[in-house]
């Protein structure tokens, strides 16, 4: 009798390590993939830029300095190698883009292009992926890390060498409101 | 020490209530094999696990549901013979009845689990379209299936002016999000974003399956309940001239079949009444999550609430699907039994306290 009991805690125990060690693998292949999320949202947007830079080239003849910036902004972006150097870079792109879209309503000849319109609204929703992406990103990550450190998990996450993962941290520069100046 | 309560587990009777008890289902940390995204103060892992449950008691009762109609039928008919040795408990007809009716049962089940969705969407008159023909739309289903971290559903068009929008599916993988041609003129981006966030958090949490499966079974026992309705005035009568060695236990079984045809598809209703409301409250909170602004889901449900154009291509056995009720009952009375959702103002009301 005794036996059994002794013999269905261990059964239970290790279903419960096995359960629990599969849950923390998928755990952090689910981080993995939000990251890769992320940047299939930013290869995206990288593509998009020059086209709607080319585009808006013929309506924005003053407006030159903000075009620069923009492709400026996303050619350094493409070309930085450390992570800080990347999320500086990342939250250039988004502040110009945003000075892009605020100076655009002021040219009511190239909001009513087609092209450009649908530009925009691809640009406008690649801007959203890259924000859900992050923010489903960060969200994995908390549900990743409660677990390494929440008991009993955090046991088979030792086990395992689970370590835990950052959080993406928005560059300052993204949260500060765009300053649009109209002249 | 001693005086204090008792935490064994009959212990603990007479104290009202424990308050932690519902703190427990909203804020305690969950259990860590369902944590995977527990971060979230919506549990739709909760709900999905419910609505599996759900579903596969919902198939075992329609399918119960068949075969006592099927014994019926079968017994029935028997009785109409007229053996001397009949007996309607022992009805070889009726089992055989019974098992035809678990046969179709159980195909009608593999239908609904591969088609459900494609079934209940041209049930509404949804029609899929493309990124090229939609591209806003696409974009905005996609956004938000990237927030929920779920593969994105297909997408599809309402051509009416009429402001709703639902989503159906049997699993996360292959679902769909409709909406209203009238939905995407009425709302700006933002508003149209928080309805797909709504149907996102319906297709996240398996709404999608238990109402659909609803749905497709509601149409089918409506239909049998109807046929058996059909036959037994027609069929009735031509047998009840037999020479009736067994009317009486005729009679009886068909007065249980008429009361089972009749019952069947109200009590079909009463479940497809009962699922909604607690739903559409978690729908919305997890549309606030995903969106992070529940003030577009506030502004997109007034305006839902405020037009008055009827859903012509709305349908009795999907109406539990939609966003917001297609027969346009938003007042305080539709807390009643009857009703499929929630009043509107009583769902605005707790947007607001979400923030």
């Amino acid at each position: 009798m005794f036996g059994w009991i002794v013999l269905g805690l261990v059964v239970a125990v290790i279903g419960y390590a096995i359960v629990t060690y599969n849950g923390l693998v998928a755990g952090k292949n689910q981080v993995a993939n939000g990251w890769k999320q992320i940047d299939v949202q930013l290869k995206r947007r990288y593509d998009l830029i020059p086209n709607l830079v080319e585009v808006a080239k013929d309506y924005m003849g003053y407006e030159q300095e903000t075009l620069k910036q923009v492709i400026a902004a996303r050619n350094s972006a493409m070309n930085a190698h450390s992570p800080a150097e990347a999320g500086a870079a990342e939250a250039a792109v988004s502040g110009a883009l945003g000075k892009f879209f605020a100076l655009a309503e002021s040219y009511p000849d190239l909001k009513a292009n087609e092209n450009v319109r649908s530009l925009m609204e691809e640009l406008t929703s690649t801007e959203n992926k890259i924000a859900f992406a992050r923010q489903h990103y960060n969200d994995s990550v908390m549900g990743q890390n409660n677990r390494i450190e929440q008991f009993p998990s955090n046991l088979i996450a030792r086990f395992g060498n689970f370590g835990m993962h950052e959080y993406f941290e928005v560059p300052e520069a993204e949260t500060a409101p765009v300053k649009v100046s109209l002249r | 020490m001693s005086d204090g309560p008792k935490p064994g587990p009959w212990g603990r009777r007479s104290p009202a209530p424990p308050p932690a008890e519902e703190g427990a289902t909203v804020f305690a940390p969950r259990p860590a094999a369902t944590a995977a995204a527990g971060l979230v103060s919506t549990d739709f892992h909760a709900a999905a696990a419910r609505n599996r449950r759900l579903t596969w008691i919902l198939i075992a009762v329609m399918i119960a549901i068949g075969a006592v109609l099927g014994y019926l039928i079968g017994a029935t008919v028997e009785a109409g013979e007229g053996r001397a040795d009949f007996k309607p408990w022992a009805s070889g007809l009726g089992f055989g009845f019974a098992v035809v009716m678990i046969a179709i049962s159980l195909v009608w089940t593999l239908i609904v689990m591969k088609i459900g969705d494609r079934i209940v969407l041209s049930l509404s008159g949804a029609r899929e379209v493309t990124a090229e023909q939609e591209p806003q739309l696409h974009n905005i289903v996609e956004e938000m299936a990237i927030a929920a971290g779920i593969p994105k559903p297909r997408v599809a068009v309402m051509e009416t002016e009429a402001l709703n929008a639902f989503a159906t599916g049997m699993s996360t993988e292959r679902s769909a999000v409709a909406v209203t041609r009238g939905l995407m003129q009425a709302l700006n981006r933002e508003e149209l974003q928080a309805v797909v966030g709504h149907e996102m958090g319906h297709v996240q949490n398996l709404d999608v399956r238990y109402g659909t499966a609803v749905g497709v079974y509601v149409g089918l026992i409506a239909l049998v309940g109807d046929a058996v309705l059909r036959m037994s005035r027609f069929g009735g009568g031509r047998r009840s001239s037999g020479n009736g060695k067994n009317n009486g236990a005729q009679a009886i079984l068909m007065v249980i079949l008429v009361i089972a045809a009749i019952v069947a598809p109200i009590a079909a209703k009463l479940v497809q009444m009962a699922i909604s409301r607690q739903r559409e409250y978690l729908a919305d909170a997890t549309s606030a999550r995903l969106t992070r602004n529940p003030l577009a889901l506030i502004s997109a449900l007034e305006k839902l609430g405020a037009s008055t154009v009827p859903l012509d291509r709305a349908n009795r056995a999907t109406q539990h699907l939609f966003i917001v009720n297609p027969f346009r009952d938003f007042s305080a009375k539709a807390t009643a039994l009857m009703s499929t959702h929630p009043p509107l103002a009583q769902r605005i009301e707790r947007l607001r306290n979400l923030g």
